[in-house]
Formats: C-alpha cells, sequence, structure tokens
C-alpha cells in the first residue's frame, strides 16, 4: 500500500508539472523547455532554506513559490525578446547552465546531491494523506488553469499566441501576458518542486536535466497539447507505464534504458499516427462562438 | 601561468580540439541553412557513427580502414532514414517548429537509450588507447592525432565549400536555402535536395565523431552535449554563414581551452551554456562574421539595387 501511496504522489506531481508546462507551451505556445529548471529551484530553494536555514516549511515552500516566480521572470525578461527556435534553444542553455551551477555550488551538495531534507506532513498524517494532499494541489492546479485557458485572459492568450503582430496591433502588450504565463507556470512548478523535496528528502542536479524536459513533453503530447485533460493523462499513463515494467524485475541496467525507449517511441509514434494526443483539442472558442451575433465575428476582451 | 610556452601550448590545443568542433558545427549549420530545422537527430547520427566504429575495432576486432567507411554508411543509412521517414512526412504535413523539434530530440534520446541498452552507459573509445605520441616542436607539444585531425576537418570544410560554390547540386543546396519555391520554380527537385543535404551533414558528423572518438571516451549521451557546442557556434557564427560557422567553432575552442587559466574545468561546460544563453539573448543574429564568397554576393547585390526598388532588410526570426 506504501508503495502505491509513493506513485500517487509522483503521479500527483507530474500532473501538476505537465499542467502547468502545457499552460506556457500549448496555451500561450512559448517553446521554452526550461520547465524543469523552475521545478528544481522551487525544490532546492525550499529544501535549502528548511534544511540549512530552519526556515519553517510551510514558509519554505512559500519562499520557493516566490523565488522562483521572480527567477523565471528576472530569466524570461531578457530571453522573450526572441521566440520560436531561439526561445527553445536558449531555455536549454538555460536549464543546463543552472545543472551545472546546482552540480558546483556547496550550498546545493554539489553533484552528489542534497539529503537529509525535512519532512512535510508525512510524520502527522502519513504517506496516505500525503498523496491526498498533492492529489488536492494537482486537481486545483488543474481547475484553475483550466478557468485561466477559457476566460476572457485565456483568449487573449490564445489569440497572441496564433497570431501576435496581430494581437500587439489590438492595442494589447504580448510581452506582459508571456511574463505573466512563465510566471504563473513556473511558480507552479516551483511549488511542486517543494512538494516533492519534503516528501523524497533527496535529490540531485542530474534529475532536472533534459530527461526531465522531455518526459514533460511526452506528457503533453501524448496526453493532448492545448487541452485540460491531456496533460493529466499523458502524466498518468507516462508514470505508471514505467512503473509496470518495474514488475519485470529487470537490472537497472536494462530497466533504465527501457523505459526510455517506452517513453520516446510513444512520442514518435503518436506524433506520426495521433498527432493531436488521446484527449484531443477543446473546442476553445465554442462558448464565444456560441455568445456572438450571427453576423459579428468573435473578439478578444481585455487581456 | 602565463608564459608564452604556456599560451602557445593552449593554443595549439585549442586549434586541434576545433577540428571535430568545426565538422559538428559545419554539419549543424548546413542542416539549419538548407532545410531550417535544428537538427538535433544530428547527435543520433554521430553516436551510430562512433559504435559502429567502436563495434567492430573493439569487438569484431576489424581492421580501422574497414570499420571507419562502415560506421560513415551507418550513419548515412541513418540520416537517410530520418530524412525519408520523418522530416520528410513532417515538412509534407506542414507541422508547427515545436513538433519537428520534438521529433529530433526524442530520435537522439531513443538513440541514447538504444545504445545505452546495447552498450552500456560507460565510457569508450574506438581504439584500445586514446593517447598518441607526442613530439615537441619548440615549447609546444604536439600529439600524432593533432596533424591528422586539422587536415580531415579543415580538408572537409574546404571540400564542402568549394562544393557548394562549384557544383551543380552544391548551388541548388544554396538556391533552396534562399528560395525553396522559387528554387523548385527553376525545376530544382527540393526533397532530392533536403536529402542530399541531410546526408552530407550525417557524412560531416559522423567524421567528426571519428576524430573525437579516437582522442576522448564517448558514453551514449555524449554526443548531446558535443552538439550543443554545434549549435552555439552556428549561432555565434550567424545562421545561414556556414564559413562564421567554422570561425566561431574555432573560436569556442579557444575560449574553452584557455578558459582553464581563469577558471577551474568543473566550470567549464558552465561556460558554454552561459555563452549559448547570452548569444541567443543578445546576439540571435549572431556576430557579424566573414560570408565565403562574400565578394560574389556583393556584385550581385549592386546589379539588382541599380534594378529595383530597396526593399526593406530581411529580418531575423528573432524579434
Amino acid at each position: 500500500m506504501e508503495y502505491l501511496y509513493i506513485v500517487m504522489i509522483s503521479l500527483g506531481i507530474y500532473v501538476i508539472l505537465a499542467s502547468s508546462f502545457n499552460f506556457v507551451i500549448g496555451e500561450a505556445g512559448l517553446i521554452s523547455i526550461a520547465h524543469p529548471a523552475f521545478f528544481a529551484t522551487g525544490a532546492y530553494v525550499s529544501a535549502i532554506a528548511a534544511l540549512r536555514y530552519g526556515v519553517p516549511i510551510p514558509l519554505a515552500m512559500l519562499l520557493a513559490v516566490v523565488v522562483t516566480f521572480l527567477v523565471s521572470v528576472i530569466i524570461s525578461l531578457p530571453a522573450l525578446r526572441v521566440s520560436g527556435d531561439y526561445l527553445m534553444i536558449a531555455s536549454i542553455g538555460f536549464q543546463l547552465g543552472l545543472i551545472e551551477l546546482l552540480k558546483n555550488l556547496a550550498i546545493t551538495g554539489g553533484a552528489g546531491g542534497l539529503s537529509g531534507i525535512p519532512s512535510f506532513l508525512v510524520p502527522q498524517i502519513g504517506n496516505g494523506g500525503y498523496a491526498a494532499v498533492v492529489w488536492a494541489c494537482a486537481i486545483a492546479v488543474v481547475l484553475v488553469l483550466r478557468y485561466i485557458t477559457r476566460s476572457d485572459y485565456g483568449r487573449a492568450m490564445s489569440a497572441m499566441r496564433d497570431d501576435e503582430l496581430a494581437f500587439a496591433s489590438l492595442g494589447r502588450n504580448p510581452m506582459w501576458v508571456k511574463l505573466w504565463v512563465i510566471g504563473l507556470a513556473s511558480a507552479i512548478a516551483g511549488f511542486a518542486g517543494a512538494l516533492y523535496a519534503h516528501f523524497f528528502r533527496f535529490m540531485e542536479p542530474d534529475q532536472f536535466d533534459v530527461l526531465q524536459s522531455a518526459a514533460l513533453l511526452t506528457m503533453v503530447v501524448v496526453g493532448g497539447m492545448r487541452t485540460s485533460l491531456g496533460p493529466v493523462v499523458g502524466a498518468v499513463l507516462l508514470q505508471i507505464l514505467p512503473q509496470a515494467i518495474t514488475f519485470l524485475n529487470l537490472p537497472p541496467s536494462v530497466l533504465g534504458p527501457l523505459q526510455g525507449i517506452l517513453f520516446t517511441g510513444l512520442v514518435l509514434g503518436f506524433m506520426f499516427f495521433r498527432p493531436r494526443g488521446i484527449v484531443r483539442m477543446d473546442p476553445v472558442w465554442k462558448g464565444a462562438l456560441q455568445d456572438a451575433p450571427a453576423s459579428g465575428g468573435t473578439h478578444v476582451r481585455g487581456a | 601561468m602565463f608564459d608564452l610556452a604556456t599560451i602557445m601550448q593552449i593554443l595549439w590545443t585549442s586549434v586541434a580540439t576545433s577540428s571535430y568542433y568545426v565538422l559538428f558545427a559545419l554539419s549543424f549549420a548546413l542542416a539549419l541553412k538548407v532545410n531550417k530545422v535544428f537538427n538535433f537527430t544530428q547527435a543520433a547520427v554521430m553516436s551510430v557513427a562512433f559504435y559502429t566504429a567502436y563495434g567492430c575495432v573493439q569487438l569484431l576486432d576489424w581492421p580501422a580502414f574497414i570499420a571507419l567507411p562502415l560506421a560513415l554508411v551507418a550513419a548515412l543509412v541513418l540520416s537517410w532514414f530520418i530524412e525519408v521517414f520523418g522530416f520528410s512526412i513532417l515538412r509534407e504535413r506542414k507541422v508547427e517548429m515545436l513538433f519537428v523539434f520534438i521529433f529530433t530530440f526524442m530520435v537522439s534520446q531513443l538513440t541514447v537509450y538504444l545504445i545505452s541498452l546495447a552498450f552500456g552507459t560507460w565510457s569508450h573509445t574506438i581504439f584500445q588507447s586514446m593517447f598518441w605520441p607526442v613530439t615537441l616542436v619548440g615549447p609546444i607539444a604536439i600529439s600524432g592525432w593533432d596533424i591528422p585531425a586539422l587536415v580531415v576537418a579543415f580538408g572537409s570544410a574546404a571540400i564542402l565549400f568549394a562544393f557548394l560554390r562549384f557544383s551543380r547540386w552544391g548551388q541548388f543546396m544554396v538556391a533552396v536555402s534562399d528560395n525553396p519555391d522559387l528554387a523548385e520554380l527553376y525545376g530544382i527537385e527540393k526533397r532530392k535536395v533536403y536529402l542530399l543535404t541531410i546526408l552530407i551533414a550525417g557524412a560531416l558528423a559522423a567524421i567528426g565523431m571519428f576524430l573525437y572518438g579516437m582522442r576522448a571516451q564517448v558514453q551514449p549521451r555524449t554526443s548531446l552535449d558535443l552538439m550543443l557546442f554545434a549549435t552555439v557556434a552556428t549561432i555565434i557564427g550567424g545562421i545561414g554563414n556556414l564559413f562564421g560557422a567554422l570561425i566561431a567553432a574555432v573560436g569556442l575552442a579557444v575560449i574553452q581551452n584557455a578558459s582553464i587559466l581563469f577558471i577551474s574545468s568543473e566550470w567549464q561546460a558552465f561556460l558554454v551554456y552561459a555563452i549559448l544563453f547570452a548569444t541567443i539573448i543578445f546576439l540571435p543574429g549572431g556576430l557579424r562574421m566573414p560570408k565565403f564568397g562574400t565578394r560574389f554576393e556583393t556584385k550581385t547585390r549592386e546589379i539588382s539595387l541599380a534594378e529595383e526598388t530597396p526593399s526593406a532588410p530581411p529580418s531575423t526570426r528573432a524579434e
């Protein structure tokens, strides 16, 4: 049963991560794959604050969210000067640079990682209780992001994604929308990192490398990009499948690559045979089209 | 620490090291120039080239003159497969750039996992020993690998530039890189040009990987790191400027090797990523590197300016 709780906690954290990643890459169309870097930032800030400075854990988690938000905005301010493939490569540079930084700083425990991170809530409510807390957070994140996506702001995001020039010509500032999207999604990832750090109580920089980006991309693409449910389905599927393989009792030298082959093979298969993912795109404009007068089109209200 | 002999040695080592970096950068820059893709599948091609050579030489005990051409063929076959069953399908579907990126990235990752499964995750070299005899030329130690590597790398680069400049297919590649639709109107088969480009890029990457694998240890993930270096060089050199990518690769190799004078070796990787991030953000158009064949371009531009009304300069894809 304890094993099941651990799987559930891991699943919940990945649902939060995949949903917030979809918010950036799918809904806003910002091709940044550095989401695991913000996950790492949250995890390390919360863990270091609690472990090294004795900050109470809830406060450390809050600090993680605030710091991740600020870091993402500060990094994005220059980074968002570029877009498309340039932004993607800049995000790779940032992510790999951050990992190297984590590997070389003493405060982060270096390449060996950080261990003995104080536990949060588990001594009081057990693994089952923590799983319930993580899933409550995951559901809240999915619902909040769904609400934003379907609100006026979400429609503004879609407009910006589809035609940034037209969006700007309407008097909107795409930069503010992008900053807000990245800041919010990164803060959520930072929160997921804090949840992760105080449960698993150990982490090392390589856990947050480009493979983690590939895993998140897989979840979003396989699940269904630009949908609320898609990343959830993708996260659940791609967390459970590797778990199923562990029951084959294969040696780690075979198990790791086999899980990777499964991940990447699934993405490639979905890309060519079902590019829109398991959950097909929501008709985001449906409500607006139904409300719109017969002669008129739709318009974007305030951002 | 900063005596002339040390500086000269570092400069020589940097130039020698740049031999494979030049090939990786040219391969990446060529695919980006003609096919307009950030071709991260290059890492897969590099890995396949290295592990085929390693398997033939070390496991099957075949001589290098058979192993290396065979590994080159394996790299070309994979390049052909990726173009025909990957890029061309995605191109036909006119998919978003994000999907192309995911495709290239996933192919590289899949290859890493397949190789890890087949060969393990520990380090290998093509030959038993990666140490080469050293000759002292004045204060500089030159290894037996250095000069052949430089000849191969810069010879390959010279052949590539000559091919693009003087051969018919090379000119087709330049035409397609400039305006694929117009090139097609003139009867150039885009598909064949895209395939040829990927094959040439694959061959350059494979040759670079042979040079690297004769001197350093390779793990399944090594090619991904090497390719990021190529990405930095391509962007600094200016997208579409192969000669710029070549110069940038040499410059980066010098910076990376010389950095040991100022910072510890653990921070070298950080330096590369920091340069990557800063270059894209602040120099998305790259540095103003000289272009190979500039005189010809300037001449044609002068003629067109005289005949046509001036138009707006082409914008970069960056904002």
